[in-house]
């Protein structure tokens, strides 16, 4: 089959997906395509849509790809999208990355790194699928366990868990911290994940 | 001792600045690092003595403008004071399990703990985000039912038989092994299937359940519990069964679960209100 028959098949796929399409998922469909071949496909597509200057970009997340729009044109999307707009408070914020560096974690110990009660930010993070109840840690009490979703690593833009940032080391913390220390690992950070993503992810 | 029970000059301390800030604390441990960051001290250095008496300020003017306190504050409050009486304290007296521990050492481990995650959810919060700085192109549900196999609402005369043959996998028979009791629960199984049909994308083929895990073995109260606990997902709608058409319209195939999207959110929302799940506690009377 033709490259360019190929590379329409896999918009086509990923667009009609709406989730996450693995590359595997791809090559399966795609007559005469190897997996291996998938990113050079996306990448290609992905080119085409920036040098036609479209508001769409693939990019690569929870294990496949997925079409977005781009950022730039965010704040009418959210307009259109008002009753969904993903508002996570601190309390989210916190907890989640608390459940995504120590999953499976219990409820007590979220509470105990946070130093507040975590029940209903862990209900709320559940409700809106950031988290899930991944079982019981076999102690007495049985207590349950959480950890982090699909959804999760899609709505951060990550492609596993291993893209998320790096957590500092509490010995780095040691010595007294420098203004200017605090601000580059987060621009470092950001940076990086997005080379991981097909498409850039600065946000202007 | 002196600070708590001397009323706060809630003016001379801090001014109206204070009250804004005072909501954007995320619990004691915030509110700490955020006192020895505003005293430019280093938190392994922890100034106890001066740290608490304006930790205490901070809970007094709470009270002042009417705020609840909640007890996590006043908990480590208490910590804070037993930190400082301890360490007035000539060391190594009476001490017989912490000797010559810093009685800080703990605290000031919880502290830098929380400022790791603090940190690094602040690096989160400012990643692009889906719902938020970009959207993924969106495909109605009703869409994505698979060529071929349309639904059928199995009868549960079909499911029976499935259930039966998945029953006689499992390992009977006197004496095989010693009976112990086994703590399986409906609720739980139902927590389990919708965990592992979400785990393969929304839908599942109906010896899969009795397959996902190795490690548990099959036994009679885990697949019984399973079975009537997807018949409870389908009472409820939060499953569909599905099995594939032959093309003269004969049931064929495998038997697949397949969520339902209302159903799935349905659920969804019964984990999240149960307390059985969360132990969410009220303690707001605290």
């Amino acid at each position: 089959m033709e490259r360019s028959q190929q590379k329409q098949i896999v918009e086509a796929l990923i667009v009609a997906a709406g989730e996450p399409v693995s590359a595997a998922r791809l090559a399966e469909i795609v007559p005469a395509l190897d997996a291996s071949d998938v990113a050079g496909l996306v990448a290609e597509i992905t080119r085409d849509y920036e040098d036609q200057g479209r508001a769409l970009e693939i990019w690569e997340v929870a294990g496949g790809y997925q079409l977005r729009t781009h950022a730039s044109v965010a704040p009418y999307l959210r307009l259109l999208h008002r009753e969904r707009a993903l508002r996570l408070s601190r309390a989210a914020l916190e907890t989640i990355a608390i459940v995504a560096y120590r999953q499976p974690i219990t409820r007590a110990e979220v509470e105990h790194v946070r130093g507040v009660e975590a029940g209903p930010v862990l209900k709320s993070l559940v409700d809106r699928k950031l988290v899930r109840i991944a079982g019981h840690r076999e102690v007495p009490g049985r207590p349950l366990v959480y950890a982090t979703t699909k959804r999760f690593l899609e709505v951060f833009g990550l492609g596993k868990l291993d893209d998320l940032p790096t957590l500092r080391e509490v010995e780095e913390l040691l010595p007294p911290p420098d203004a200017a220390a605090q601000v580059t690992p987060l621009e470092l950070e950001s940076a990086e994940v997005g080379e991981s993503a097909p498409s850039p992810s600065e946000l202007h | 001792m002196l600070e708590s029970g001397t009323p706060l000059a809630v003016g001379s301390v801090a001014g109206p600045t204070c009250a804004i800030k005072l909501s954007l604390f995320e619990g004691p441990l915030d509110l700490l690092l955020h006192l020895i960051r505003e005293n430019e001290m280093d938190v392994t250095e922890l100034p106890v003595a001066q740290i608490a008496g304006q930790y205490i300020e901070y809970l007094n003017l709470m009270e002042e403008l009417q705020l609840d306190v909640a007890a996590e504050y006043l908990v480590m409050a208490a910590t804070l004071a037993w930190i400082k009486s301890r360490m007035l304290l000539p060391p190594s007296e009476n001490d017989d399990d912490e000797e010559g521990l810093d009685p800080r050492a703990e605290l000031i481990a919880r502290l830098l703990e929380y400022e790791r995650f603090k940190e690094v959810s602040e690096q989160l919060g400012e990643y692009t985000r889906e719902g938020r700085d970009v959207f993924k192109a969106r495909v109605p549900e009703s869409a994505s039912t698979p060529e071929g196999e349309r639904e059928l609402e199995v009868s549960l005369m079909t499911l029976l038989d499935a259930f039966r043959r998945v029953l006689a996998r499992v390992p009977t028979g006197p004496g095989l092994h010693e009976v112990e009791g086994e703590l399986v629960t409906v609720y739980e199984r139902m927590l389990a299937i919708m965990d592992a049909i979400g785990a393969e994308g929304g839908s599942l083929e109906f010896e899969q359940l009795f397959a996902s895990d190795p490690e548990a073995r099959l036994s009679r109260p885990l697949v019984v519990a399973t079975f009537l606990a997807l018949l409870e997902l389908v009472r409820v709608a939060a499953l569909r069964v599905y099995q594939g058409l032959r093309e003269d319209g004969a049931p064929e195939g495998p038997i697949r679960l397949r969520r339902t999207e209302e159903g799935a959110e349905e659920w969804r929302r019964r984990i999240a209100d149960d307390p059985r799940v969360h132990g969410v506690k009220s303690q707001e009377g605290v």
